[in-house]
């Protein structure tokens, strides 16, 4: 399938987002006509590829179904930032880029040598995008948090539950606040494009998780600044008091005012029609599944034109395209700076 | 002044919507617009606005949640030409913009009666939430709504800013869907089977009781041995509790181990323990305690009115409020 256009035709993006918060971002830019390339390093890859259903005994790195399922499109990029070599290399590639996307723990990317005020500084027309946790400062900045953690710390979980039992949180399936804020920093780094072809300024966007998903409780907190109280409800709202969750058979189903439907597990919503025929999971060429995109355009309909490439897949391409010689990658290839494969073996 | 849409004009159509989670989805993407610089008009019918009417009730009678989404607005009634509208696909009938953003529930065709609780349910996000012996719950608040509007503002930016005369197209459901990938794409790509067995062998996260409170317990299987170790119960060096997959299964038992420790300590006693073990526990917090919490203060989020900002600082810098305006109250 050939796939060129879209409202970010042109935009190259560096990716070094990891697992979901940062690399489904990128994904939603390509899916907007963005190129991304995503960097690894030999001895830094994404957490993805070392997951659920990549075999040991293989090439498992290049066939972990949920990386290939969140990176399909993209182009691969496999150096080794530690090394000083590596490093210029990934200039080389900042210089023509406009966009670059991280969501390493804070201080990583300083400690690569990449610290957002100098990128600022060397790359002024880049747009920056620091998915983190907490935020880039702050007394809790290195606070160690998965998106339940923020659930509970962003206030979600104080009004998710039973009214009369415990809190909860969404665990591992969906880790909502790495879901959500995915589809909106892609938003914030497109209004950032926008002032940057206003100004000729790009910018560096401080994403916090936590306070996205404080952000999406926005009336409650407006609420409890009044002294109005903000209880958990339960299926209720205050709204709609009559909501309710109740058994259906040997499953669920959720009631309102003016119908009702049933609560469906993942195996269920697979065969769903409704969800078959949306846009949410997609296939790639070779017929894998693979990421979806909540929109489309008429002239640009959701749509997936590559699957994953193997990691370093696009190492020759992307090093030649930033000036680096065919000699120069040879070198680095030598030296293991430039790599196809990761330094270690499969984890237990 | 950082106004990447500043001179755009976009039509809020969300008090014309027909039902409620396309309102205040249309209202959500409308509100960064207004946030990211461009000039909303939203136009309010003659029956009223009924979002504006939504709880929480303040005290003087207004609703908070207008004051959180519907702020930033300029008055109008929709006439003229518009960069671009956001509406449901009644409300965009006869509007003239260069890009129509249109919120449905599946997509194409005719829109069935749908709440946000429906949504969650058919989603699978409600089967998530969904604690042992249990009934499944909702998402707090207006989440199936506002991520869609999430989803829409980021279309409409993305057309905007390349001055696109289109039709954007975001579904209710396949947002919500987008959102809850991982356990349809385990069954797509692993088979059901594994989704049955992760279900019975997974140690899911869940809150657990403090002296004042909750905490989340969040954990991967490389902080077991940590957290185990903190806790310091010898009985949880049973073979039964040794994989995360032994201790998905005896999670009730595991549990019933855990909990004395943690009901003996507050929320922050817990939280700097596990954290100290750099394992991602963190505290259940009450939208009162986040007004004065200590992450969001030294950010800047909330102002004395609990009005937060855009959460994103740019260059380290807030964008300019514009949440000061009610002029849309009916």
């Amino acid at each position: 399938m050939s796939r060129s256009g879209g409202p970010l035709a042109g935009v190259r993006v560096v990716d070094l987002g990891w697992l979901t918060a940062g690399a489904a971002s990128s994904t939603m830019l390509l899916d907007l006509g963005a190129d991304v390339v995503k960097v690894e390093g030999p001895g830094a890859l994404d957490p993805f590829r070392d997951w659920t259903g990549a075999e040991a005994g293989t090439d498992w790195w290049n066939h972990s179904p949920f990386f290939n399922f969140t990176n399909r499109g993209k182009r691969s990029l496999c150096l080794d930032l530690k090394d000083p070599r590596g490093l210029a290399a990934l200039f080389r590639v900042l210089e023509g880029a406009d966009v670059l996307v991280e969501n390493y723990r804070r201080g990583v990317l300083a400690g690569f040598g990449l610290a957002p005020a100098m990128l600022r500084q060397r790359f002024p027309r880049l747009v920056i995008a620091s998915i983190s946790s907490q935020g880039e400062d702050g007394p809790e900045r290195d606070m160690v948090s998965f998106g339940s953690t923020l659930e509970a710390t962003g206030g979600l979980a104080s009004l998710t539950g039973p009214a009369d039992g415990d809190p909860a949180v969404t665990g591992r399936n969906i880790n909502y606040p790495d879901q959500v804020v995915c589809l909106f920093a892609t938003g914030a780094i497109v209004a950032a494009l926008a002032q940057r072809d206003r100004t000729g300024s790009g910018a560096h966007l401080d994403l916090s998780q936590r306070e996205l998903t404080s952000f999406l409780l926005g009336e409650e907190l407006i609420a409890a600044a009044a002294g109005v109280p903000t209880p958990r409800l339960g299926n209720a709202t205050a709204a709609e008091p009559d909501e309710v969750v109740v058994p259906d058979g040997d499953g669920w189903r959720a009631v309102w005012a003016s119908g009702s439907a049933m609560v469906r597990d993942g195996i269920t919503l697979a065969t769903a029609a409704e969800f078959v025929a949306g846009t949410a999971i997609l296939h790639a060429p070779d017929g894998q599944p693979a990421k979806g995109t909540p929109f489309g355009f008429g002239t640009w309909p959701a749509g997936i034109a590559h699957g994953a490439a193997t990691l370093g897949a696009d190492n020759r391409a992307v090093l030649l395209e930033a000036g680096l010689t065919g000699s120069d990658i040879d070198d680095m290839e030598r030296a293991g700076i430039v790599a196809t494969q990761p330094r270690r073996a499969r984890s237990e | 002044m950082i106004a990447p849409f500043a001179g755009k004009r976009v039509l809020d159509l969300s008090a014309l919507a027909a039902q409620q989670p396309h309102g205040l989805a249309i209202a959500m993407a409308a509100k960064l617009a207004a946030q990211f610089g461009a000039t909303v008009v939203r136009p309010v019918p003659e029956r009223g606005d009924s979002l504006a009417l939504l709880p929480p009730i303040l005290p003087d009678g207004s609703s908070a949640l207008a004051r959180f989404l519907l702020a930033g607005r300029t008055a109008g009634d929709g006439r003229g030409r518009f960069d671009a509208a956001i509406g449901d696909t009644g409300a965009l009938v006869g509007i003239d913009a260069a890009l129509t953003v249109r919120i449905s529930v599946f997509g194409p065709g005719e829109d069935p009666p749908m709440s946000e609780l429906g949504l969650l349910a058919l989603s699978g996000i409600l089967s998530a939430v969904h604690p042992e012996g249990g009934v499944p719950h909702r998402l707090a608040g207006h989440q199936a709504a506002y991520a869609t509007g999430l989803a829409a503002f980021t279309a409409l930016a993305a057309g905007l800013r390349a001055e696109m005369s289109d039709r954007a197209e975001i579904s209710l459901f396949d947002t919500a869907c987008w959102v809850n990938w991982k356990e349809v794409a385990t069954v797509l790509l692993l088979g059901s089977a594994a989704v049955a067995r992760d279900k019975m062998q997974r140690a899911d996260w869940h809150t657990m009781r403090a002296t004042d409170g909750h905490v989340a317990l969040v954990y991967m299987a490389k902080d077991w041995p940590a957290l185990r170790d903190l806790l310091g119960d010898p009985r949880l060096h049973d073979p039964r509790f040794a994989t995360q997959r032994a201790r998905g299964e005896h999670m009730a038992e595991l549990d019933a181990l855990m909990a004395p420790w943690f009901a003996r300590r507050s929320r922050a006693e817990i939280t700097a323990a596990t954290q100290r073990k750099r394992v991602p526990v963190g505290p259940v917090l009450t939208p009162l305690e986040l007004l004065d919490d200590r992450q969001h203060r030294s950010r800047g989020f909330l102002d004395t009115q609990g009005v937060p900002r855009l959460p994103v600082l740019w260059d380290g810098e807030a964008l300019t409020c514009v949440m000061a305006e009610m002029d849309h109250v009916t």
